[in-house]
This record gives C-alpha cells, sequence and structure tokens, in this order.
C-alpha cells in the first residue's frame, strides 16, 4: 500500500503552523534510534518550537500501527497540516524527510 | 521488548535459515517505498496483519536482545533488591540481589521472579500476612493507575520460623506508553514485637502505611483527614471508559463511583430507548448518592461520557461509613441538593431555552467537570444529551463556530471563548453555579476544611 503523497510546496513559505507528526518505531532497534535522532535534529534545526511530535513503539502498540496502516518501522507519519505524508526508513535521508514535512521542495536530479 | 512471533513465523522450523525468514518478511513488504527502504538495510520491523503483531528482523532482534542484556546486568549488578514490573502487574524481571535474599528469606513475602504476576503474589500469601499484602496491592494499583508516585510499604513475613520485616517502595516509571513499576525492598530485620498483622476488617489499625493518593474528587476532598483514612481503605482506583454504562434505571447499585476526572452523564430513558441528560456529574460529585437516600436501584442511566479515573467502592461499605462519619454524610447531602437544583433547572431548560443557549450551558459544563477546554463528541450524542434532533444541534453548533465561540470538526470541540460562550449560554448555567456556590458556602466550618 503505497501512501507516499509528498506535494512540492515552496521554500520560502515561513512557518506558521504546528507540524504533527507520528514516528512508527521498534524499542531500541538500531534503525528506529537512528530515526528518533536524526528526526529531532531536523526539528531543532527546521522547526525551532513548531512541531508536535508522538512517537509509537509498535512492540507495544502494535493495534495502532496496524490500524494506521503502518507496514513497517521505523515509519514517518505527517498528520497536519495537510497533505499528509509518510516518510519510510531510518530518516537519513534529510531532504527527502523536508520534502515530506513540506519545508523544502524535492531537489531536481 | 520482542513481541511473539506470528503463526506464519511459528510455522518455520529452527533451522530455517535466515534468508527464509526474511524471504517470508518480504512477502508481507508490498508497498514500493517500503521495499526500497528494506532492502536499503533502514527496516527494524515489519507488521504482520495476521497475527496483528511486529515481526522484528534478525539484526533488530539482535540488538535488542543485546540492550536488554545490557540492562539486565546493570540491575544484576546493583547491591539493592529491584523489581521491575510492567503496567499489569507482571513481573519483568527481579535483580540478582533480589533473588539471592529471597532464597536466604526461603522465598517468603511476596518473593516473585520473572514471569510471574505481582497481584497474583499478594493475593497467594498465608494468611498471617493477607492484610499487608493487600496494602501493598493497593499500593501498586495507585502506581499503575497513576494515581501516585511512589507508595512505601511495611511488610511482615514469616521466614524460616521467624517473623521478619522490610520495606517495599514501589515506584512508577513514567514513559509514553503505559506505566510500569519499579518495587524494591529493603529488609529491616527481625520483628519481636507481637504486632498483629493488619488484617482487611474494616475497624482493625492499620500498621502498614500506604500514603493515601490526595483525593482529586471534590467530595472527597472535603472530608477531615481522619475520615478521609478511614474512607480511602474501602476505595479503589478503577479507569472508566467513554460508554461505560455504570447503572440502568431498575438496576442495583452495587458500587458507588467517585470521579477523579471522569465525566458520567446520567440519562433519563424514555419508552426504554429515547434517551435524555437530566445531570451531569464529574469531580465535583459522585455516582450512587442514591444510595444515601434510601433507594437500592438506580432510577437513571449513568453512562460514562469522558474516560478517566475514579475511586469505586462497595455500595455496602459505603452504607456503613455514611451512617458512620457525619462528615461524609454533610457532604452527600450538600452534593445531592446541588444535583437536584442541577436536574430540576435542566428539566426547565430544555422546555423553555433555545438549542443554542442549552448547547452553550452544555459544552460550559462539560468543559468545567473535564477540566478541559477541548473534547471528542459527535452530534448524535449531542442530540442525545440535548432531547433534540441531530440537525437541531448541527444548525446550533454553526452558530456558535460563526461567532468564533467554539470550533466543531470532526467531533472535536474546542471552547475558544469561555466568557463569550457564557454569554451565549441560558440562564441556566449560571444559576446552577450560583447555587452550587450558596449551598457549599452554608456548610458548617470544620466539614470543608482540606486536608
Amino acid at each position: 500500500m503505497a501512501r507516499k503523497s509528498i506535494k512540492e510546496k515552496t521554500p520560502t513559505e515561513p512557518i506558521t503552523t504546528v507540524v504533527a507528526m507520528r514516528l512508527y518505531i521498534a524499542g531500541r532497534a538500531p534503525n528506529s534510534v537512528k530515526a528518533i535522532a536524526n528526526l529531532q535534529a531536523i526539528c531543532r534545526q527546521h522547526l525551532k518550537d513548531c512541531y508536535r511530535l508522538e512517537i509509537v513503539d509498535v512492540c507495544e502498540h502494535p493495534r495502532r500501527a496496524l490500524d494506521d496502516g503502518i507496514l513497517v518501522t521505523p515509519s514517518l507519519a505527517k498528520l497536519s497540516p495537510r497533505p499528509g505524508a509518510n516518510v519510510i526508513g531510518n530518516l537519513s535521508d534529510t531532504s527527502s524527510v523536508l520534502a515530506a514535512l513540506g519545508l523544502q521542495a524535492i531537489p531536481q536530479t | 521488548m520482542t513481541p511473539a512471533p506470528s503463526a506464519a513465523a511459528e510455522q518455520l522450523t529452527p533451522d530455517t535459515s535466515e534468508a527464509a525468514f526474511r524471504a517470508w518478511l518480504r512477502r508481507l513488504v508490498t508497498g514500493a517505498a517500503e521495499l526500497e527502504a528494506f532492502d536499503a538495510g533502514q527496516i527494524d520491523a515489519v507488521m504482520d496483519r495476521d497475527s496483528g503483531s511486529a515481526v522484528l528482523l534478525p539484526e533488530a532482534q539482535t540488538a535488542l536482545h543485546d540492550s536488554n542484556r545490557i540492562v539486565l546486568s546493570a540491575l544484576d549488578a546493583l547491591p539493592g533488591e529491584v523489581c521491575v514490573l510492567d503496567s499489569r502487574g507482571g513481573v519483568v524481571m527481579a535483580n540478582k540481589a533480589w533473588r539471592t535474599a529471597g532464597t536466604a528469606h526461603a522465598r517468603a513475602g511476596l518473593d516473585v521472579r520473572a514471569g510471574e504476576d505481582f497481584f497474583a503474589a499478594c493475593r497467594d500469601v498465608p494468611d498471617g500476612e493477607r492484610g499487608y499484602a493487600a496494602q501493598v496491592a493497593t499500593g501498586l494499583h495507585q502506581i499503575l493507575t497513576r494515581m501516585s508516585q511512589t507508595v512505601r510499604c511495611v511488610y511482615v513475613c514469616h521466614a524460616s520460623r521467624k517473623r521478619e520485616r522490610f520495606t517495599l517502595t514501589m515506584t512508577g516509571i513514567v514513559s509514553d506508553g503505559p506505566v510500569n513499576a519499579l518495587v524494591t525492598r529493603e529488609w529491616n530485620g527481625e520483628e519481636r514485637s507481637a504486632t498483629p498483622a493488619p488484617t482487611t476488617a474494616p475497624r482493625r489499625s492499620r500498621p502498614v502505611t500506604v500514603a493515601p493518593a490526595r483525593a482529586k474528587n471534590h467530595l472527597l476532598a472535603a472530608l477531615p483527614a481522619k475520615e478521609y483514612a478511614r474512607l480511602s481503605t474501602g476505595l479503589e482506583p478503577v479507569t472508566l471508559t467513554y460508554g461505560d454504562v455504570l447503572y440502568e434505571p431498575g438496576e442495583t447499585m452495587h458500587d458507588v463511583y467517585f470521579p477523579s476526572d471522569c465525566l458520567v452523564s446520567l440519562l433519563t430513558l424514555v419508552e426504554g430507548r429515547r434517551a435524555l441528560e437530566v445531570g451531569l456529574v464529574g469531580r465535583e460529585g459522585m455516582i450512587g448518592a442514591r444510595l444515601a437516600l434510601g433507594a437500592t436501584t438506580s432510577s437513571v442511566r449513568a453512562l460514562v461520557q469522558g474516560t478517566g479515573t475514579a475511586m469505586r467502592m462497595k455500595s455496602a461499605r459505603f452504607l456503613t461509613e455514611f451512617r458512620r462519619l457525619p462528615a461524609l454524610q454533610h457532604v452527600l447531602f450538600q452534593f445531592t441538593d446541588t444535583l437536584m437544583i442541577q436536574i430540576s433547572q435542566t428539566a426547565a431548560c430544555n422546555r423553555f431555552h433555545l438549542v443554542e443557549a442549552r448547547l452553550a450551558r452544555w459544552l460550559l459544563m462539560t468543559a468545567e467537570r473535564m477540566a478541559s477546554n477541548e473534547f471528542h463528541l459527535t452530534h448524535e450524542f449531542l442530540a442525545d444529551m440535548l432531547g433534540v434532533r441531530r440537525e437541531g444541534v448541527t444548525v446550533a453548533a454553526i452558530a456558535l463556530q460563526q461567532r468564533n465561540l467554539i470550533s466543531y470538526r470532526r467531533g472535536n470541540i474546542t471552547i475558544l471563548d469561555s466568557a463569550g460562550l457564557e454569554t451565549a449560554s441560558c440562564s441556566c448555567y449560571r444559576y446552577v453555579i450560583g447555587m452550587g456556590s450558596q449551598v457549599r458556602e452554608s456548610a458548617p466550618p470544620g466539614y470543608t476544611s482540606g486536608r
């Protein structure tokens, strides 16, 4: 099931809204730990205090992940502002995370 | 924590190669982005819909196992006796010092081991220790339901023909997920005095000290310390969930409830199906006050409308305490009077006032009792509460929204302007508030003094 729906947005747009995200992880597994660290670094640098992050451990709450249509972890879901977007993996690719969060256009290659 | 393997995973034989396991996992992954990340080695777990659980990849399993082992080794290295419990009271681990001391004391006195249930251990104690174990179980319940952060209990057990005393300290480990608990045990030596063990009988004194959580419920908080301490031995913290029905009309009330942070609607049923809210009870009151007036059955449906916690007490115990404690009688009479004012005013309001003003009143009352300006409810639910059709609620909600008093989106209501909403509400809201405070002010000194 492809839920990736990243839309382009101009990078000059000021951030005025709070970005709500949910990160699905698997306990202290390596990629999950990396994903948390990578996301926190991105948030610190680009969102300051304008974000709300909920971390869901799928080992503790598998039902929540299944109900939300999550197939693998780590997986980041942007909830608001719309449009929503998903990023899969340990979030080491900063540009695709920024693009998903609507903070920067996807680099044209 | 490693999840239980799925049914499909269990079918794999122990000598199945990692490649076969990976191939099975790969079949669960269908999306292109997921597949790409899977192949890049950026995935820790795959969700298995059949078993409803997360299946960890081998690398993640190894890493988690290693990190658990480090934590367990660290706890084992501690000189103090430590036991870690999960959110249901299951024993996750008991460290080496705990196990060694337990063996030295012939496994007496709640000497649980990994995989066992701490609550079951509290139930399965010799007769002479039942009182102590009950206090420990109550304390642990308070920790796991976030009613207390730390509870300390003294326990006397019979170990190797001696009476040994120890202190259990239970502390909540609060994280984003459910609350777990850390229990430490400190042996205080042989108990020489012939102090009788506490029993669960209400008249006995309690040598065990469980610090009762400060009552969030206003009725309990208004009781003098001595009366509250006496009452608290019969109170049990429970979580009430949205949609729970505590009583149906005509049903015997087996328990009474003192809401801490939940909200309960009192609904009158017409022709056995159509419901209309006649009262709303939160932390300022109790459910089952009719018992105090001599009734044994409920006249209304008590429906939990806001999830939260409450203190529950058996009806028989409540009646015993009610007859004995004048302070409890006083606060209950006060509350019953306020509730009667609310019910009669609601009846008049439903007949004479416009839906918009009634909706504003209802939202203010709910916000006050929930101590929150944001809650989730549907049009259908509101229609039932106000005794009108859904369309009526929609029109009223839109009108309040257009005046920027509330925001209503997909069942999420946020009160944006409380003062404005109060102006928009009917006079009933101010009347009930006014009468309620008059009743409280008329209370004789001493009864309403906090602890």
